[in-house]
Formats: structure tokens, C-alpha cells, sequence
């Protein structure tokens, strides 16, 4: 709960909802938790307003309430953690497309954009929706089996229920197991028809559970760590590893259990250079320096267990260097590490290991320490000695405040790389509006048959130099979202490493 | 005549003594010569020791007289006693060197007379001054034929006191390169991940071998030398190393864990402005230059 998170939070909810519900969410940010009318003093907004975008909030699951003192009346609090998993959107999208096919996507796009929903109601809008249009291959039936398999793998969950206490009326959220739902295929194609869902009994709201997907981008980044050191094949052995780590263990424990090896041959038997050499390459992997893997013990042929704390750990390494290499040159990420392997260090022995010029090491080192990438840890020696003594002084990395410091500057970034779209934008909102009107009127002329002429004229209305405005604004706006969703990568990884405790 | 018996005399001794490098004491002699009497014994040790041919030492309470080595003899010739001093005290600490305040406190001379004994020796061309590379104002004095020492010179990063980072970065460069050229043979080798990983270390000896045949360095590099640079490789995080079985040190190239982080690629990761940036003032992410350089 920084400063820039707040500025990076307030931005994202600009982008997403307005200006009222930023309001409304910057206050609840600043305040911590408060009740709806110390929200109308502060914002100055219209009460009605200020409920609504309470509303939108607490639909998005981007803010929960709880009941306050005196039980009849709730304090609302914003989920600044969720608000960054807006921009997350476009990589869920994009996973389970890659793993249940465009079907699916649009099932998860439409989920997400109507935050909750039942299964009848979501089904039957995307059908209605893409009934007339050119992939006429969805219908109703395909979309409910993919539903019951998202379901089944735990990408969407069943919305939590609120429940009303005694004696108190504010009511609690309470998390329901999901079950896989039995949906009527036969009412679902006679809703669609018909266009009428009134029928049909559905109270179960669904919800897309975003904790499988970060599952899914840790294993992602481990596997992709593995094979980026050492080859496919063991990123592929990790991957089963981890599959295998989930049938016994919550999917983010520190250590997972043993896993034997037997168990692992077994599942590698269609690939036959891994399960020829499987015990090399489980070796291999242990051993190299990440330690991803450690061996457990000898029972049933060799047990290996997944360090995921310290595989983050390693990753955050892995990215901090590479911000010292890009922040202060590559010779300050040589003394970064060495400072790392030495774990507590004199500076002497800095200019020693790290073989540079005197002059430049003890540049970079006091750049390092300034920058708050090293810490400094002062030694006195015994008060006997007297004046001669002079304290030694040994530099070391604190990994945690240091990934705080990361993480304050990726928050700044995010910031500055929505603002800055958003400049964008509103610099060029007049030619943008323009396009988007021509555009609407090119395909409303276009569902009505007009000659091709007419439309062609239509088009020209937009200049050549305005149209090559355009595209650069469309460039530099495609640019700012890239770095977007690659900062929030970054975050990732170190909202992973700060997920367990130190 | 009595001239002449007294160099007989000292030509004996000498012999005795030249045959006996470890030392002989008054006893060896009374032994070798017995028609001699003590009391010229003793003249005739005093004068040898005068001219400086013998040292003296005290060994289990005999006197022991050891000759001294012919080209010492001659190196202090013509001096004085005082240069004498702190010409075996310097010769006494090697090629480590000795510093000037330790020859002070040793050899109990003062300030001004020990700055004259040491010019003169060195204008003698029988010690030099060798500057410290570890501490640029201390330096050390050692006989003049004596190549200092690598705690002293550095050894082959330091040319005169001075670090060659360049000499040093190519070096690394041309290792990284030897080490990449074996890296992939781990990838997907169909003789198994061990067989690979070892197919892609290289010993520190390895690596010497490549970089004296490349011939980009006029020093003779060591294989600790080589060590050294191999190391500043695993501080770069562009190799790790590893022990094989027999004690030595082998050495990889890796690729980091993860590509470039989302964080340096955008401006802001490396801006040194990044804490001055606001929302509103003179730096903004609106106006800033660097962002539009970026978008360009």
C-alpha cells in the first residue's frame, strides 16, 4: 500500500470506468475503509453516483465491504491488488485460447467483462451473439462443453453467496465449492431461438478464478527458466514435476511433497529421450544453479520435491540484474552479484573479486548503495582498541526490501505508462472520434448495400496526413499496452516472491 | 713477516670456511689449524669480520662463522656500516619488500640518515623502491635483481601500479567466447543431459590453453590468472561453475533465468529522473522526453 500504487491504481480505474468511479476508488485508497456517506463528504459527489460506482467496484471484485461498528451500516474497501489485474486481462484471454481454443476465449472475455454472471445468461448472450455472424460453427451445445470443462479445470468458479447473519445487517460473502454445473442442453438451443431466458431457473453465478491462471504463468516462467538453461526437454520434466506436485499439494505451497521418480517415468513414457535419461536429467536440474528441484530421498527410486519459494526467489534474482545491468551498466550488476554470492563483503575484497579499477568499483558501489540496491552493515570492533579501531564495513543485499524498491518503481512505471496513453488519447481525441464516427458510418452504409462509391467518399473525409496521425498515434498506443502487460509480468514475479513470507 | 703469517692464516680460515657453507665455530678451526694460538685467532677472526667476510651468529652459545656469499660481499663493498644494516635488512624480506618505517624501527637509525642510506643504495643500483598496488602512497624496497611479488606488482592486471580494466574486459570476452562455443552441446544431446553438461564445461587449464593461443596477451597468463577472469564471468552471471569429482573447477556458459524483465523495457526501468516524475511540474510522464524518444 504505497503512494504509487495508489497513483498506478487511481489511473487504471480512470482507463477502465470513469472518472466518478476513480474518484470514488482514489478515496477509498487513500482513507482505507470507510462507509458510503464518509465517501459523499470527501468526493463531494452526488450520493446516487458514489453508490453506483460502489456498485461497479464491488461487482469487479475490486473492492469488499464488512460490516461496520455498529452492524447496520458497511465500510467499503478497495482491493488495490485486484485493480491491477486489469491489465492482466488480455494475457488470460490469450492462455486459454492457447489451451481450450477460441471457444473458450470467448467464453472467458464475456465472463470477464460481465464480472459475474449465471451459466444460462452467459451462454445463451454469446450464442445469440455470434448466431448470424461468419463462424457460424459456434452453437450452444459446443459452448456449454466448454464450459463444463473450464468449470472442471477450475478456470471459472462459482461466485461467492452473500449471507445475512442475525443481528446484523450488513451481509457476509461467503465462498461456495464449486460443482460442476448440469446445464439442459435442450432449454439452452429453445432460449436461443427464442431469445427468451426468463424460463429457465439458473441462480448460480459463475466467476473467472484468477488464481489458476497465475498457476499457470508461475509454471510457465519455472518451465521456461528451466529450458532456457538447460534444454526442452527439462523445462518439460519440470512441467510434469509440477502436475505432479498438484495432485498432493495446494498448488502454492513453499516445497511441495516428494515426488517419486517411478511416478515420473510413468508419465514421461511417450517421450523417449526424457524417460531414457530421466534420472540425468532430474540430476542435471537439481544441480544447476537455479535449484528449482531438491532431492528428497532415496525410497521408491530417487523423491524430488519443488522448491517454488526459491524459484522465485531465483527469479527475482534473475530480474533484479537485470535492472542493475540496464540502470547502472553492466560492471554494477558483476559487483551486485558478487556482493550476492558473498552474501557480506568488504569493499576491498569488492575490488579484488570484481577485477575493475579501483576508482570505477567504488564509483559503482556507492551508486549501488545509493540507488538502494545494496545495504550497508557498519562492523565496530571492540571498544578497547580505542581510536585506532576503525569499523569495518560490509555491503550485503536485504532481497526483500530490495524487490520492494523494484516493485515501487514497476508501480511508478505503470503509472506513467497509462498517463501517458491517456495523454495520448485525449491529445488526439478529436481525429480519433472522427475515425471512429467514419468508420461506424462506412459500416452501417455497408449493411445497407449503398454503392461502393458513396462509401469510398465517405472514407475520404479523412486526409491522408490525418490518416498518417493515425497511425503513429495507433503505434505508439499499441507500444504503451505492450509495456503494460510487460510490466505486469514483472509484477508477477515479484508478487509471487512476496506471496511467502520472509 | 708477521704480515705474511696473518694472511696465511686468513686464507685458511677462509678455505675451512669455504668448504663448510653451513658454518664452522672457533672449535673447527683450533681443529683444522692446532699450531694456532688463541690470541691470534682472534685478531685474525676480527679482521675477517671487519672486511665483512663473515657473518656472525650465536648458535647454542657457540659463536658460529659463516662466509659470505661472494656476490653480497661485493654489493656492499665500499659502504658503511649503516648501509650495511639496511642493506641485509631489505635483503632479508625478498621479494615481499620491506617498508620504510619497518627498516626505520629495526634498524634504530634516523629519519633524515635513513632517506641519505637509501639513496645512496639505490643510486648503487643495488635496491630499487617498488610501489604497492594496493596502497598507492606505501612503498616497499627490495634488491635491486629481484622481481616483486604478485601481493606487491599485482601481477599481470597491473601494468606500472596502474589496473588494465581494458586488457582485463577483453579477456573476459574472449573466455565468454570459448565458453559459448561448448554451451549448447547440452541442448537436447541424444547421449543424455550429463554427457552434455559435461561436454560444455571447461577447465580453467582448457581456457588458458585457448587464450595463449589466441595470442592477444604479451604476459604470460597463469591458470590462477585465468581463474580470476573465469570468476568475474560468474559475477557477470554469464557462467557458472562447478567442481568435478578430481578437485578442479570447470565453468559454463548460462543465459540468465529470464528474459529482460517487462521493467527495463519501458523508459521509466532505467530513467535517472524516475523519483523526480509527478503528475504535474517540470518532469511529467506527459512531456517526457525520453517516453516520446521511446515511442518514436
Amino acid at each position: 500500500m504505497s503512494h504509487q500504487l495508489g497513483r498506478a491504481v487511481s489511473e487504471i480505474l480512470h482507463r477502465y470506468f470513469g472518472e466518478i468511479v476513480q474518484q470514488v476508488g482514489k478515496d477509498l485508497f487513500t482513507y482505507g475503509s470507510k462507509p458510503i456517506s464518509m465517501i459523499v463528504k470527501t468526493t463531494g459527489l452526488p450520493r446516487q453516483q458514489v453508490i453506483e460506482s460502489l456498485r461497479t467496484l464491488l461487482k469487479f471484485d475490486l473492492a469488499t465491504f464488512e460490516p461496520s461498528v455498529n452492524d447496520s451500516i458497511a465500510d467499503y474497501k478497495l482491493l488495490p491488488d485486484n485493480v491491477l489485474l486489469l491489465i492482466r486481462y488480455p494475457r488470460y484471454l490469450l492462455q486459454i485460447k492457447s489451451k481450450f481454443g477460441s471457444e473458450a476465449e470467448l467464453l472467458v472475455e464475456e465472463l470477464l467483462q460481465q464480472a459475474i454472471c449465471t451459466a444460462t445468461v452467459l451462454l445463451v448472450t454469446i450464442a445469440t451473439k455470434y448466431k448470424d455472424g461468419k463462424e457460424s460453427n459456434i452453437n450452444v451445445i459446443q459452448l456449454k462443453d466448454t464450459f463444463v470443462s473450464l468449470a472442471t479445470a477450475a478456470y471459472i468458479q462459482q461466485a461467492p453467496v452473500a449471507e445475512l447473519k442475525e443481528d446484523c445487517e450488513v451481509p457476509t460473502l461467503v465462498p461456495v465449492a464449486t460443482i460442476v454445473p448440469d446445464l439442459d442442453t435442450r432449454a439452452l438451443i429453445q432460449a436461443v431461438n427464442t431469445g427468451n431466458i426468463a424460463d429457465i431457473n439458473d441462480n448460480v453465478y459463475w466467476r473467472v478464478n484468477y488464481d489458476r491462471f497465475h498457476q499457470d504463468f508461475r509454471d510457465d516462467l519455472m518451465v521456461k527458466a528451466i529450458a532456457r538453461r538447460i534444454d526442452d526437454n527439462a523445462g518439460e520434466l519440470t512441467r510434469v514435476l509440477l502436475q505432479q506436485m498438484y495432485l498432493s499439494m495446494p498448488a502454492w505451497a513453499a516445497e511441495s511433497g516428494p515426488v517419486p521418480v517411478t511416478e515420473l517415468r510413468e508419465r514421461c513414457a511417450d517421450k523417449p529421450l526424457i524417460s531414457q535419461h530421466i534420472n540425468h536429467y532430474l540430476k542435471v536440474i537439481e544441480e544447476s544453479g537455479a535449484g528449482f528441484i531438491r532431492r528428497y530421498g532415496e525410497a521408491g527410486g530417487g523423491q524430488y520435491s519443488v522448491r517454488v519459494r526459491h524459484a522465485a526467489q531465483e527469479l527475482v534474482h534473475a530480474a533484479l540484474d537485470h535492472l542493475v545491468t540496464e540502470r547502472l551498466g553492466s560492471h554494477a550488476a558483476r559487483i551486485f552479484r558478487l556482493i550476492r554470492t558473498k552474501k557480506y563483503i568488504d569493499e576491498e575484497d569488492i575490488q579484488k573479486h570484481a577485477m575493475l579499477p579501483n576508482k570505477e568499483c567504488k564509483e559503482l558501489t556507492y551508486k549501488l548503495l545509493e540507488e538502494h540496491f545494496i545495504s550497508l552493515q557498519p562492523m565496530r570492533k571492540a571498544a578497547s582498541a580505542g581510536a585506532m579501531a576503525k569499523a569495518i564495513y560490509l555491503y550485503h543485499i536485504k532481497l526483500h526490501d530490495v524487490a520492494q524498491s523494484a516493485t515501487e518503481l514497476c508501480y511508478r512505471s505503470l503509472h506513467n505508462v497509462v498517463r501517458r496513453a491517456h495523454h495520448e488519447r485525449a491529445l488526439h481525441s478529436r481525429l480519433l472520434d472522427k475515425q471512429r464516427r467514419v468508420r461506424s458510418i462506412v459500416h452501417q452504409m455497408r449493411l445497407r448495400g449503398e454503392p461502393a462509391q458513396n462509401i469510398v467518399d465517405v472514407e475520404e473525409t479523412l486526409t491522408p496526413p490525418e490518416l498518417a496521425v493515425l497511425q503513429s498515434i495507433e503505434k505508439r498506443l499499441k507500444q504503451l499496452n505492450t509495456a503494460e502487460l510487460e510490466l505486469d509480468k514483472t509484477l508477477f514475479i515479484l508478487k509471487w516472491y512476496f506471496m511467502y513470507p520472509q | 713477516m708477521s704480515e705474511n703469517i696473518e694472511d696465511d692464516l686468513k686464507e685458511k680460515i677462509l678455505n675451512l670456511a669455504k668448504k663448510n657453507p653451513k658454518g664452522i665455530t672457533d672449535k673447527d678451526i683450533t681443529v683444522a689449524i692446532p699450531e694456532l694460538t688463541s690470541s691470534e685467532l682472534v685478531t685474525a677472526i676480527n679482521k675477517l669480520l671487519q672486511q665483512g667476510c663473515f657473518d656472525l651468529y650465536n648458535q647454542g652459545g657457540s659463536l658460529i662463522y659463516r662466509l659470505k656469499t661472494q656476490a653480497n660481499k661485493q654489493a656492499v663493498k665500499g659502504a658503511d656500516n649503516e648501509e650495511k644494516v639496511v642493506f641485509n635488512l631489505i635483503e632479508e624480506a625478498g621479494n615481499k619488500g620491506i617498508w620504510i618505517r619497518d627498516i626505520r624501527i629495526r634498524s634504530n637509525l634516523a629519519n633524515t640518515q635513513l632517506t641519505k642510506v637509501l639513496k645512496s643504495l639505490e643510486s648503487k643500483k643495488l635496491i630499487k623502491a617498488v610501489k604497492c598496488v594496493n596502497a598507492s602512497k606505501k612503498k616497499v624496497y627490495m634488491l635491486y635483481n629481484l622481481e616483486p611479488d604478485r601481493s606487491i606488482s599485482g601481477g599481470a592486471w597491473y601494468q606500472d601500479q596502474d589496473f588494465e580494466s581494458e586488457f582485463v574486459d577483453i579477456l573476459n570476452r574472449q573466455c565468454l567466447r570459448f565458453l559459448q562455443q561448448r554451451a549448447d552441446k547440452i541442448k537436447n544431446n541424444p547421449r543424455g543431459p550429463i554427457i552434455g553438461r559435461t561436454q560444455s564445461y571447461a577447465t580453467a587449464s582448457e581456457v588458458q590453453k585457448y587464450i595463449t593461443d589466441l595470442g592477444i596477451s604479451n604476459v604470460k597468463l597463469e591458470v590462477e590468472d585465468v581463474i580470476t577472469i573465469l570468476n568475474t564471468l560468474v559475477y557477470d552471471g554469464k557462467a557458472e561453475s562447478s567442481v568435478y569429482p578430481d578437485g578442479n573447477r570447470v565453468y559454463r556458459a548460462i543465459e540468465s533465468l529470464i528474459p529482460p524483465p517487462g521493467l527495463v523495457q519501458v523508459p521509466c526501468g532505467i530513467c535517472p529522473l524516475v523519483l523526480k516524475c509527478c503528475s504535474t511540474g517540470l518532469v511529467t510522464p506527459q512531456e517526457c522526453t525520453y517516453m516520446t524518444e521511446w515511442l518514436e
